[in-house]
């Protein structure tokens, strides 16, 4: 059993058997069945599929239609599809918003532990080399007196050098990479000398916090 | 069905059937009751009888019925349905007329009523399978799922033919029935069956090639 190489004439088989060609159409099949035993043979199987299914049980009509809804219990067709497209509309502009709420949180609190390791990390690796002198406070920090955070710092701390200065102002700790030998030593005495000088009482709570910290990692 | 007069193609199913239905459906009591009404509803399309029925007219919604309940009772039947097929037709129309804002007439009725009836089935299928706990329920159903068939098979060859059918897979038996017995196109089909035209097409033809190697082989 094969099929038949004619593709065309196959598709049209099943419309051949239930009768619904074209008289042309069923005239030009019904002569190439003629001619092709491949396509004869399956077009008696759709036959005898056809006969073999054709007889379905009965329908009572008139129980069918009687259990119909009635027209007026029907919802009319802006009623059904208004408030579904609405729904469809509602449901994505609400997980529009979770999504960009979720997405902003997300993004807030990566920054803030990205911000929180890099100050930690910088305090912990800078921690026994930090400093801070009174060239790396700002001017409007350091004030005057006692209405400051810094105590009194005795002359040699002044013998910083200068690209440890700078570099104090661009990091919280600083940095001693430029310093010789004698500069440190003279570093760690001024440290020495801050930590003995009484501390005043702050007045601004915010810069207090780093004076302990870096006392404490020298320590 | 071979006794249908041959008409051309694309005037809709709905119409290929009308004739045989309502006079198999239909008792001759029946018939001469509604006798007078069937002329005009002879010619009338779906939509118009839709428009009718919704306007109130409820011998529209009987002469829906009459065009597209046998063909649906059939495809019921031809998918294994045992003695349920007129409790499915009926669902189907229900479900079909709740509903029936929903449709679009860019597709046929008689399409659209398939996909409902297709679904119910499914649905059916699923709840009882659910219910019996018996994962094997397809293998288990397939020496009983024709039953219903069996006494309505008078020849011995028709009736080795729904054993061949009951054999395929359900998707391709689906897509051949509606092929063979409804005259379906393959983009209706597709439709109802929730596919592309091309698989339709590759379906309908792998299950022609077992059918035949099944029957004859």
């Amino acid at each position: 059993m094969s099929d038949c190489a004619n593709v065309d004439m196959r598709e049209l088989l099943p419309d051949f058997a239930g009768g619904t060609l074209d008289a042309q159409t069923h005239a030009r099949v019904e002569a190439h069945v003629a001619s092709c035993a491949d396509c004869a043979s399956e077009l008696e199987t759709l036959r005898l599929v056809r006969r073999a299914f054709a007889n379905a049980p009965s329908i009572d009509v008139q129980r069918i239609v009687a259990a119909l809804p009635q027209p007026s219990a029907v919802p009319a067709a802006d009623s059904r599809s208004r408030p579904s497209v609405r729904r469809w509309t509602d449901w994505r502009i609400a997980a529009a918003l979770t999504m960009i709420t979720v997405g902003g949180l997300s993004v807030a609190v990566t920054q803030r532990m990205r911000l929180s390791n890099s100050v930690d990390s910088s305090l912990v690796q800078q921690r026994p080399e930090s400093v801070v002198t009174p060239t790396s406070v700002p001017p409007a920090v350091r004030g005057s007196g006692a209405t400051t955070t810094q105590p009194a710092i005795p002359p040699q701390s002044q013998a910083v050098h200068p690209v440890r200065a700078e570099k104090a102002q661009l990091s919280f700790g600083g940095g001693v990479d430029g310093l010789d030998r004698a500069a440190i030593e003279a570093l760690m005495g001024a440290l020495d000398e801050i930590d003995r000088a009484p501390v005043a009482p702050s007045v601004e709570p915010d810069r207090a916090p780093l004076l302990p910290v870096i006392t404490e990692g020298r320590r | 069905m071979s006794t249908e007069p041959s008409r051309p193609r694309g005037l809709g199913v709905e119409r290929q059937h009308r004739d045989v239905n309502v006079a198999r459906f239909a008792t001759s009591h029946e018939l001469n009751r509604m006798g007078q009404d069937r002329e005009p509803n002879e010619d009338a399309t779906d939509l118009d009888l839709i428009a009718r029925w919704k306007a109130g007219d409820e011998r529209a919604a009987t002469a829906l019925v009459e065009r597209h309940a046998p063909a649906l009772a059939r495809f019921a039947a031809s998918l294994g349905e045992r003695a349920d097929v007129e409790e499915v037709v009926q669902d189907t129309f229900v479900r079909a007329f709740a509903s029936i804002e929903s449709f679009r007439a860019d597709s046929a009725l008689r399409t659209w009523l398939f996909t409902i009836e297709r679904r119910l089935i499914l649905d059916r299928r699923r709840s009882e399978r659910r219910r019996r706990s018996d994962a094997s329920l397809d293998e288990a159903d397939a020496a009983t799922e024709f039953d219903a068939l069996d006494g309505m098979v008078a020849e011995e060859a028709e009736a080795r033919v729904v054993g061949v059918v009951q054999r395929l897979s359900r998707l391709q038996r689906e897509v051949f029935l509606l092929r063979v017995n409804e005259g379906l196109s393959y983009k209706q089909i597709a439709e109802i069956v929730g596919s592309t035209e091309g698989a339709a097409r590759v379906h309908y033809h792998n299950a022609v090639r077992a059918v035949k190697e099944l029957l004859y082989v």
